[in-house]
């Protein structure tokens, strides 16, 4: 059995149909409304490219999570700060110790410049915090996605647009407002790198053949031109040697600052790794975040802050107690988008998604299973830029564990 | 919005020009600089400029000294930081005839670059100020003909006009140009794991 009752745990959780006119409730509620009749030719319009994936809905704009400000600023916005700070502490314990930088299996060529980024201070762009949260009690914190978060373009624009215009066409209240001030964040925070170090352009990098990471690149050079940044693009591919010793875009230009949506393990054990070093460039996110984005900070996290509320209770294999009556969760420490995470019970695996990951090792965390909402179990990533809490997002999904062929649906406060 | 929301927690404006890309026009590399200039803010300064050493120290002869200095400065910065051509006819097909000089950098690699046409330099007056080249094209196949232009494409103008008005990013060290011995030496452990084929794509969580 993966879900504990076959019951939807949320007996109080309403579908509701049409117009809205509610009840005062404390729940999260997912609320059915029309579609906007032509977002399919405005997303073609703002370049939102990746809406669909092999006709099947990515984004999904039939309903809508509603909230209330107390749940919003008290359960998702307070936590997600400090649980950021909580992580910073992380990383200033790993930063100088060998045996957890091991550990973190971060390879040692690496170990003094994360220090070096970490003592200096280096500012970080965004993460995105995963939380399981069902409208009351304690959020849980699955997971921190702190080097390379997706989903950032449909957050900070596309669900704002969206209530902007159903509350235009009378669809929402206009008292009706949303969790979601990334996009101001994110052009300030812009600014701010470039003022910290003195350039007038971030270059901006990602892989080729991926419309949904280009799609995520090409916002944030939009928030940087905004900033009055000049943002050049350069394909992660792409990215060249100098003579010198500096890395350059294809027109030969020294890269100075960049932006990579690309996994510090990956260029850290690639060709170029051996040159990042003398290349000097100002990365985002900086290097420290190498420790954040590693599955190995769930159990750090647990080992600080034992029993804090909003984490579960996770191990390294190594100290896994041996009689666990509970269900574990199996991730390995280095994965993307779901991939590769087992669900065990009484050391019998359950659910087992696929992938290529895990070579580095695993991490357990006690299992907690998602809110379902009807059919969907639903997810919920809280952004923060540098460290403000931004705003939300929510992932559906028909499995339990949120991959990336979930549906990102919109959200409201009222 | 007719009422206010006092404790708003999504983003007051979003410029909707910027996100549109269909009717957008495509930005060339000017672009940016135009937006720049424009901008009403309190980043930028007055600065000025000088085509020669000669013709700073005419202007403000009581700070000849900082003119040297500063002129010395940005002929430094201009071998550095110059759009550099391995051919002649390249550079002086964007620069004009006669408009550049050979240059040997520290790889023992030969270019060809334009001439500095002058020096831009902030105020003078305060403890602190900079200075940076500045080009022209005398080519009449150049959107740069007779515009100042900094190493890395800003427009600050006619050459006719010695003050303007610049963002003090203007002195920011520009980027050196580099020669690229070797690209493809990020991304292959996408290559190794997309035979598992993250269904959208990427490699963002």
């Amino acid at each position: 059995m993966v879900h504990q009752s076959e019951q939807n745990p949320l007996g109080a959780v309403q579908e509701v149909v049409g117009e809205v006119s509610l009840p005062f409730t404390i729940h999260m509620l997912r609320i059915q409304i029309p579609e906007r009749p032509h977002w399919r030719q405005k997303a073609e319009e703002f370049g939102f490219h990746f809406h669909t994936f092999d006709g099947e809905p990515y984004w999904d704009e039939t309903a809508y999570y509603q909230f209330s400000l107390e749940q919003i600023e008290n359960d998702i916005e307070a936590p997600t700060e400090e649980i950021h700070q909580m992580c910073l502490e992380v990383v200033d314990n790993v930063v100088k110790d060998e045996e957890l930088l091991r550990l973190f299996q971060i390879p040692e060529l690496f170990w003094q410049q994360i220090a070096d980024s970490w003592r200096n201070k280096d500012p970080s762009l965004y993460s995105r915090l995963d939380f399981a949260y069902q409208g009351k009690g304690v959020a849980k914190l699955y997971e921190n996605n702190a080097d390379t978060p997706t989903s950032l373009y449909e957050s900070g624009f596309w669900q704002w647009l969206w209530l902007e215009e159903q509350v235009n066409r009378g669809k929402l209240s206009r008292g009706s407002d949303q969790f979601n001030s990334l996009q101001e964040k994110l052009v300030h925070q812009l600014r701010y790198i470039a003022e910290h170090y003195r350039v007038s352009h971030i270059h901006f990098s990602c892989c080729e053949d991926t419309q949904e990471d280009r799609g995520t690149a090409q916002y944030l050079q939009d928030c940087t031109r905004e900033a009055g940044i000049d943002a050049p693009f350069v394909f992660i591919e792409n990215i060249g040697l100098s003579e010198t010793g500096f890395f350059t875009d294809t027109h030969d230009h020294t890269i100075d600052t960049l932006f990579k949506l690309y996994p510090w393990e990956f260029m850290q054990r690639e060709d170029f790794g051996e040159h990042i070093e003398a290349a000097q460039v100002n990365w985002i996110e900086p290097m420290w975040k190498s420790v954040l984005s590693n599955k190995a900070l769930l159990p750090m996290l647990w080992k600080m802050f034992p029993n804090h509320p909003n984490l579960l209770p996770s191990w390294f294999e190594s100290e896994l107690p041996t009689s666990s009556s509970t269900p574990l969760v199996k991730k390995p420490i280095f994965s993307r988008e779901g991939a590769n995470i087992s669900v065990i019970e009484q050391g019998k695996a359950h659910i087992n998604t696929g992938g290529p990951y895990g070579e580095e090792g695993y991490i357990y965390q006690a299992y907690c299973p998602l809110p379902k909402f009807g059919d969907n179990y639903t997810l919920i990533g809280s952004w923060l830029v540098g460290d403000q809490a931004a705003g939300i997002s929510i992932r559906e999904d028909a499995s339990m564990i949120t991959q990336d062929t979930s549906r990102y649906l919109p959200h409201i406060i009222l | 919005m007719t009422n206010p929301i006092i404790h708003q927690k999504r983003s007051a404006q979003i410029n909707l020009g910027r996100m549109r890309k269909v009717f957008a026009p495509k930005p060339l590399s000017l672009g940016v600089a135009s937006i720049m200039l424009t901008a009403c803010g309190d980043n930028r300064e007055q600065a000025m400029i000088f085509t020669n050493l000669q013709d700073c120290v005419s202007q403000m002869p009581e700070q000849a000294e900082q003119c040297e200095l500063a002129y010395r400065n940005a002929l430094e910065e201009a071998q550095r930081t110059a759009p550099k051509y391995a051919e002649q006819s390249a550079c002086e097909y964007e620069f004009g005839a006669g408009q550049c000089t050979s240059y040997r950098s520290n790889d023992g690699n030969s270019w060809f670059m334009p001439f500095m046409a002058g020096y831009m330099l902030s105020n003078l007056s305060s403890s602190r100020y900079y200075s940076s080249p500045v080009f022209t094209s005398y080519s009449r196949y150049s959107p740069y003909r007779y515009r100042w232009i900094s190493a890395d494409g800003y427009e600050y103008g006619d050459i006719r006009k010695r003050r303007v008005k610049v963002s003090k990013k203007a002195f920011s060290p520009k980027p050196t140009v580099s020669k690229t011995i070797k690209r493809g030496g990020f991304g292959s452990s996408v290559r190794a794991k997309s035979s598992w084929g993250s269904s959208r794509g990427g490699w963002g969580g």
